[in-house]
């Protein structure tokens, strides 16, 4: 070679050995650094092969990383290595720590012949040294005999140690990505750990809390499957509670179960209160072969320990052999430790509830019993007159002549006491009943309660917010029960009682009836809810309160009552408000007389019907309709019917009643055409002439 | 003429017994609580012969309660001792009604056998 020559060869290896190295040493990929660096060595070189080894962790083998074309790709694929230190170029190259070259490989001992580089005449191993440690060789080989001059030896070994430098790099990348991923991981279990810490404390029904903790680890930790058994009664057997997608909706359904101290990872974990960690399932004994979980390579089992019992165990699973890091053990042990808590939690609210319901049966039946022995005495100091005034009237009658004006003085005591007896039912149920709670107007409906028991309702003081101005009830019952109430308060001596309504957080309607009158002491607040416990004396059922909440439980209300000796009484009751919808009323005739207070219901009919209502207290033959409310305070109805009577205008006259009573009912019906419950909607205003 | 203060609330229980007690020959004072029922007997004290309380009446205060009757027979014993006296009492009252004759009563009597009432009055009485 002349000396020209030989300098622009050297030229054209040093600018291609610098090119090499740009292009590679940013390359942080290991594989496709080393795959980029033996493309470049023969594209840019004119090699016929060169192929990267890299020493694996044992420091006993150089393994092939890289290869050029097929050639490589075969070698790589067959697990392609060579001993260090053995009789290939590489094994000595990486002893030696200097290149090795073989000018015809035909005659060197050193060369393994490779069947997969037939073409192969000389070939170089050049050392892969990265500071002092050797991590791999380089091998190029050449179609030529003598391929390699010493400018060769010197271009390529410097692009080596470039390429040993890269490969550090990249390694070193590979090792900050795997550090990062696992803090990466950490982090999400951290997270999943967190979550379970939560959801321990704020669930606490089992059949939700285990299911999203299966869920939970799965997911934060990528793992095949996650199920939590429990100890069950006996103590004999560990039941699958919650288990991890299908697979688990298949073992749960087959109501998978397995033998506490038995042969099972499961069984074993709960006896010894220890995990049981089998890394590869195939060589475990102790693991149970379960068909729905056939790509399960290693799985976990950690106990759920509360004090000294174990409360179950909790079975993880991986697709991958040796899947679980410490990390994972000690996360998954933590949560399951958090776990057994919250299991042992739900226990005892289950004993506590268990308990609270045996208390409560204890005290409904302690309730009846007081209940009952007031109804008892209650008939019997009704029955007792009865039996004894019998009694006497038969000696009397023995003795002959009785005394007729004693003799009926003890019929109306038999009377007067079985009369008692029999309108029990009809003062806890009520005489009438409508089908269906509709929106009834609770201020009209108030007015009749008053109107009903001589209460002057301007006496009282109504204060009605519009959002409870509609509630849901059936108004006759409604209508009832209020008066009972307003009863109470007159017959504690109130000065002043108020009746206000306004709506809770949630609308529902808050109606409140205060008075100052005596109040009660807590002894007596304590029974007032008792039927037939009374403090009024004979005269007094003792019922007006329990029909009352009959009625507002009916009503899908509720009703609670306060008190204080001196300071009076406070009743709330809770009824479901309603705001009617605006509608036209169909079909109304055309004059409609109303005789009625110039009271809200009267107001809001004659709003809806405009002009076709005449408001007049007198009965107009005009009209085509009269509608008169049963409960009037500004004339007497008997008058008004009197006059409906006189004027021969019965025929063509409805009374409207917000509360109905059949006495009344069937006494009006001799005057008027019907008596009807009063229509609280425009909707409902039809009724009055369909 | 012998008299007879009865004191019991339930108003028809009250002229009941009272008219089954005239009719044995009796005169009868009545008084429907403990209040009006001491005041009867103060008033009268000298010609009363023997009471009749109701146990569970309105008390001094007016309020119901539990065993007024003995609260009354009390007051009543201070004022006359060995009044004969009579308890009136449900039959599931027992306990309160033996608990009426270590205070002082003669007798208790369960409501529901009223005809028995004039016989045990009548046995007071007359000594047995």
């Amino acid at each position: 070679m002349n000396p020209q020559a030989g300098i622009d060869r050297l030229n054209t290896l040093m600018a291609a050995g610098a090119r090499v190295s740009r292009s590679v040493a940013a390359i942080l990929d290991l594989p496709l650094l080393l795959n980029r660096t033996v493309d470049i060595i023969c594209d840019e070189f004119g090699f016929y092969y060169a192929g990267v080894f890299l020493v694996e962790a044992t420091g006993q083998y150089a393994v092939l990383k890289a290869g050029r074309g097929e050639a490589g790709k075969t070698m790589i694929a067959e697990g392609h290595k060579l001993l260090i230190g053995g009789t290939s170029m590489i094994g000595d190259a990486i002893q030696q720590r200097a290149a090795h070259i073989a000018h015809d490989v035909g005659r060197e001992a050193l060369f393994f012949k490779n069947p997969h580089l037939p073409k192969t005449r000389s070939e170089m191993a050049l050392p892969l040294i990265a500071g002092d440690e050797v991590i791999g060789a380089l091998t190029v080989q050449s179609k030529q005999e003598a391929a390699f001059g010493d400018s060769d030896i010197a271009a390529l070994q410097t692009m080596a140690d470039q390429l040993a430098v890269a490969i550090q790099n990249a390694r070193l990348h590979k090792q900050n990505a795997d550090l990062l991923r696992q803090a990466e991981r950490r982090a999400r279990l951290l997270n999943a750990a967190n979550k379970v810490g939560k959801e321990v404390t704020s669930v606490l029904s089992l059949d939700e809390l285990l299911p999203m903790m299966v869920d939970t680890i799965v997911d934060a930790y990528g793992f095949y499957y996650a199920g939590i058994f429990l100890v069950d009664g006996s103590g004999q057997w560990a039941e699958l509670r919650a288990g991890y997608g299908e697979a688990g909706a298949g073992m749960l359904k087959e109501k998978h179960k397995l033998e506490v101290g038995g042969n099972s990872m499961i069984g074993t974990c709960i006896r010894l209160n220890e995990a049981r960690i089998a890394l590869d399932v195939g060589e475990e004994r102790a693991h149970f072969k379960n068909p729905h979980l056939p790509h399960t390579r290693s799985e976990m089992a950690l106990p759920l320990p509360f004090g000294e019992t174990v409360l179950g165990a909790v079975t993880v699973q991986s697709v991958e052999e040796r899947a679980f890091t410490q990390d994972d053990i000690t996360t998954l042990q933590t949560m399951a430790d958090h776990l057994a808590v919250a299991i042992q939690n739900a226990y005892t609210l289950a004993a506590l509830e268990s308990a609270h319901a045996e208390l409560l049966r204890t005290k409904v039946y302690e309730a009846l019993t007081v209940a009952t022995t007031e109804a008892i005495h209650w008939i019997g100091n009704k029955a007792v007159p009865i039996s004894m005034t019998i009694h006497r009237l038969k000696d009397e009658l023995a003795a002959g002549q009785p005394d007729l004006d004693s003799l009926r003085e003890d019929l109306d005591l038999i009377a007067e006491a079985s009369e008692m007896i029999v309108a029990v039912k009809e003062q806890l149920i009520g005489q009438a009943r409508e089908q269906k709670p509709h929106p009834v107007l609770l201020e009209d409906v108030l007015r009749a309660a008053a109107l009903d028991r001589g209460i002057r309702p301007a006496s009282l003081g109504i204060e009605i917010a519009p959002e409870s101005a509609f509630v849901v009830a059936d108004s006759t019952q409604l209508a009832r029960a209020l008066g009972n109430l307003l009863q109470n308060a007159v017959e504690a001596k109130a000065q002043k009682i108020t009746v206000s309504a306004k709506p809770d957080e949630k609308g529902t309607a808050v109606i409140t009836i205060r008075d100052d009158g005596t109040g009660m002491t807590p002894d007596l607040l304590e029974k007032v809810w008792t039927p037939f416990y009374s403090t009024k004396g004979s005269g007094h059922t003792g019922l007006g309160l329990p029909a009352a909440l009959h009625v507002v439980s009916q009503l899908q209300g509720s009703i609670q009552i306060t008190s204080e000796p001196g300071r009076g009484t406070s009743v709330e009751i809770y009824l479901p408000a309603v705001a009617p919808a605006h509608t036209e009323p169909q079909g109304a005739p055309e004059r409609i007389q109303l005789i009625d207070d110039n009271d809200a219901w009267a107001r809001a009919f004659s709003a809806s019907l405009g002009r076709r209502v005449i408001r007049e207290n007198l009965p107009n033959p005009a009209a085509d309709l009269i509608i008169i409310d049963e409960h009037l305070e500004s004339a007497r109805l008997d008058d008004v019917l009197a006059a409906v009577a006189a004027a021969g205008l019965g025929k063509k006259t409805l009374i409207v009643t917000a509360a109905l009573n059949v006495d009344r009912m069937t006494r009006h019906l001799k005057t008027v055409r019907d008596v009807i419950i009063k229509p609280y909607t425009a909707e409902e205003y039809a009724q009055l002439w369909s | 003429m012998t008299t007879i203060l009865l004191v019991d609330d339930e108003r028809l229980v009250q002229r009941s017994i009272e008219k089954t007690l005239l009719r044995a020959g009796y005169d009868v004072l009545t008084a429907s609580d403990c209040a009006s029922g001491l005041e009867v007997f103060k008033s009268n004290a000298g010609s009363i012969d023997l009471a009749v309380f109701d146990l569970n009446m309105p008390g001094f205060d007016g309020l119901p309660k539990n065993a007024a009757g003995l609260d009354l027979l009390q007051k009543v014993l201070e004022v006359k001792p060995g009044l004969p006296a009579v308890v009136l009492t449900a039959y599931d009252e027992m306990g309160k009604a033996k608990e009426s004759v270590n205070i002082g009563a003669k007798a208790y009597f369960v409501k529901g056998r009223e005809q028995g009432l004039v016989e045990l009055i009548q046995g007071i009485l007359s000594g047995n």
